[in-house]
């Protein structure tokens, strides 16, 4: 029985901390989300040289064929400071190539995510959601001796930052996984404007897009079961950074009750403020508990659409009110562009709807449980 | 992370499972404690058989030290212990309550070598209950405040003063009592810790009928009691460290967890016999999204409990941290009897004795009986302080 980090993993989660404060504290950050670039390529490839986008993709791939306990260690310290890079959908497309790839297509794609010169991204929102079979938007036909892709994915999450994109699209009866080169022929990246502005997304239209054979990961129309997976180990990686978020979110709103002085004291003397501080604790700590559980989960196949759930619908309520009570107990200044309270309050209208919304998941925990 | 346990911590859990197969009184049927004096007396007998059987496992005080006549056990093994009752609806791990939550953690701490010999075995045979002098009309919260006073007459001390919402003093035959000996000290400084016959010429107990019906707690009035010098527990103005050292002996919270859970899977089952607005309640959106939430707090309980665990077993003291699990705990207890009574739609209002009235009113019971654990041993305002200064950092109130 342990609940806890190894030496392994509160190694690698204070060398995350050392390098993000170093090289990605919040100026950084605030010039970053002011470039056309969606990432910067300098500090993505210092990323990959610390192994972090290897992490898993297995050995034999050249990656570090660690665990997802692992991708949730980097996730949460990566929320804590509002890194601004395609670091979840990366790590989330290395799941869903090495789920359903032949060692072939593994060896193809892999090395290069592992090495950090390719960033993949995998289209799974449709319709304003997590996707389903019934909701995919792309279909795929024959055209001449290949085949040919067709549709618009609305919302793909860091799409303009991929060199490579993994759609899922219906066919015989349900879903295939097709990897396609975001530098494709007939395919148009359009980015989109977020509330979050250290977050990036693209709607992808695809127009006669030439695929062939072996760029279907898995047997056709077989996808999907695999894909729910991956889409929760997502929701668990996801839950992890909105929980370093919304624990960054309470640490700066405590330092400011500390300081800040109104009717001769720290606000922080007052119940008003201090209660409120108690309760967002509270939930960083019960977010934190189940991210990390669900993330074990993840690794051993135990329950993980209830996991995955649990821990989304919690780290988006904790979130949510962590970054408004952050503003709230700023006061005017946490109005301003120039206080960081706002990027943690849009980290949370960003998350929240991201993977489904609490009440989706709330539901979820029950019927997948037969109730 | 290893959820797992060794062979060894898997054998005691047989073991344990074993022992509540043959032992466990509930296996039949659950006694009930309270108004119903039949059932009552009837339960009193088997708790007392339960103590024993436990009692020669030495599973009573299974974490206190064996030289006291404790079980010396581990921390996992006393989770494990305490996740099996339980699981099986067992009683609590011996009937001297609060003799075992922390009067005898403090007589172990604090008291000398004939105390621990007079009132240890007694607490873990289940001989002796106790009851716990802490509140006054005047000190809640602010227990430091407290004005009962001790006035030191030759070998003896003499009690004079008030004490109240003291749980079970009317079945207890004794008390760890907080007086005020120097009037001149800091108000911390002027507090000790004495052990009160509750026989005593002089202490009167009134029952107070609380809000559910019951009377589990009573006011207390000192005229004039006068006990022995040797009763008191640790040094004169030692009172309140005994009295911190009893609070921080923390129960973990895994049996809570777990009767949490069976409440859970009742108010599941509740919600599938009753109807709301012509459908099965269960039905109802707003009734699943709360059962839901629920049982992801009561999860986050759970697991927040493992990871202080974690730390206590890696040689890290734990120490504010179980006001997190308290705080969560207190809106979950509450919850429970709301969401319950809310799952009978309009047939929520009927309350024990009312044609209609869904299982007997034992749920509307439930909605009227939780400030016992919500404001018992601290209210939830009294955890967000402990929280927001000792894990937060921020000023203390005064």
């Amino acid at each position: 029985m342990d609940f806890g980090l190894s030496e392994e993993q509160e190694q690698l989660k204070s060398q995350v901390r050392r390098f993000l404060d170093a090289e990605c504290p919040v100026d950084k950050v605030r010039t970053l989300i002011e470039a056309e670039q969606p990432y910067d390529a300098a500090l993505w490839a210092k990323v990959a040289g610390l192994g972090w986008t290897a992490i898993v993709v297995p050995e034999e791939q050249g990656g570090l064929g660690m665990a997802w306990e692992d991708v949730a260690v980097v996730a949460e310290e990566m929320g804590r400071s509002l890194f601004p890079a395609p670091f979840i959908p990366d790590l989330v497309a290395a799941r869903a190539i090495n789920a359903l790839g032949t060692d072939e297509q593994r060896g193809r794609y892999l090395p290069d995510i592992a090495s950090g010169s390719l960033i993949a991204a995998l289209a799974m929102i449709d319709a304003g959601g997590p996707a389903s079979p019934e909701s995919l938007e792309l279909s795929v036909s024959a055209n001449g001796s290949g085949l040919r892709l067709d549709g618009t994915k609305d919302y793909v999450a860091w799409g303009q930052a991929a060199g490579l994109l993994l759609f899922p699209v219906r066919e015989a009866g349900g879903a295939s996984l097709f990897a396609v080169p975001s530098a494709a022929q007939g395919l148009t990246v359009t980015p989109l404007t977020l509330i979050d502005p250290t977050k990036r997304a693209a709607r992808i239209e695809l127009d006669g897009v030439s695929v062939s054979e072996d760029q279907r990961l898995g047997q056709p129309g077989k996808a999907w079961e695999t894909l729910e997976g991956v889409l929760d180990a997502a929701t668990v990686a996801l839950a992890a950074e909105m929980t370093g978020a919304a624990g960054a979110a309470v640490a700066l709103a405590t330092e400011y009750a500390k300081v800040r002085e109104q009717f001769g004291q720290p606000i922080g003397r007052f119940q008003g403020i201090k209660h409120r501080l108690a309760e967002l604790h509270v939930g960083v700590e019960s977010s934190r508990s189940l991210a990390y559980y669900a993330s074990w989960a993840v690794d051993n196949a135990a329950d993980v659409p209830l996991r995955a759930s649990m821990a989304m619908a919690r780290a988006s309520e904790t979130l949510e009110q962590a970054g408004e009570e952050c503003i709230q107990i700023h006061g005017a200044i946490g109005f301003t562009w120039e206080c960081d309270a706002h990027f943690y309050y849009k980290r949370s209208r960003y998350s929240r709807n991201l993977l489904g919304s609490p009440e989706y998941h709330n539901e979820r925990v029950l019927s997948v449980q037969g109730i | 992370m290893d959820f797992g346990f060794s062979e060894q911590e898997e054998a005691f859990r047989q073991e344990v499972r074993d022992f509540l197969a043959k032992n466990n009184p509930n296996n039949e049927a659950t006694i009930e404690i309270g108004e119903d004096m039949d059932a009552t007396l009837d339960g009193i007998p088997k708790l007392f058989a339960w103590n024993q059987a436990l009692y020669e496992k030495g599973w009573v005080g299974y974490s206190w030290p064996k030289e006291v006549g404790g079980g010396g056990g581990g921390i996992v093994e006393q989770m494990i212990l305490k996740q099996e009752c339980a699981q099986a609806h067992a009683p609590a791990l011996g009937i001297s309550f609060m003799g075992l939550a922390w009067v005898g953690p403090s007589i172990i701490a604090y008291g000398t070598e004939e105390q621990k010999q007079r009132f240890i075995p007694a607490i873990l045979k289940g001989e002796e209950q106790w009851c716990t002098g802490y509140s006054e009309p005047g000190s809640g919260s602010d227990l430091a405040s407290l004005q009962c006073r001790a006035d030191r007459q030759g070998d003896d001390y003499v009690i004079n003063g008030q004490k109240i919402w003291t749980s079970i003093a009317q079945w207890a035959q004794w008390m760890i009592l907080l007086v005020r000996t120097d009037f001149e000290a800091s108000k911390h400084l002027g507090i000790t810790c004495v052990l009160v016959p509750m026989d005593a010429e002089g202490l009167t107990v009134n029952p107070i009928k609380t809000m559910n019906g019951d009377s589990p707690f009573c006011e207390i009035f000192f005229d004039n009691v006068r006990i022995p010098v040797s009763n008191r527990l640790g040094e004169e103005g030692q009172g309140w460290d005994v009295t911190k050292h009893a609070l921080a002996n923390e129960r973990s919270s895994i049996a809570e967890v777990t009767g949490l859970q069976h409440d859970l899977e009742d108010l599941r089952a509740l919600a599938t016999e009753c109807r709301i607005n012509g459908r099965p309640s269960i039905e109802d959106p707003f009734i699943r999204q709360r059962l839901a939430k629920l049982q992801i707090t009561v999860e986050a309980m759970r697991l927040n409990g493992l990871r202080f665990l974690t730390k206590q077993l890696r040689g890290d003291p734990v120490g504010a941290e179980t006001s997190v699990n308290k705080l969560m705990r207190a809106a979950c207890e509450v919850e429970v009897g709301h969401l319950a009574c809310d799952i009978q739609g309009s047939f929520g209002a009927l309350t024990k004795g009312s044609p209609g009235a869904v299982a007997g009113g034992k749920w509307q019971k439930k909605s009227m009986s939780w400030p016992a654990v919500v404001i018992g041993g601290g209210t939830p305002n009294v955890q967000r302080n402990v929280i927001a200064e000792r894990i937060l950092g921020l000023p203390h109130d005064s």
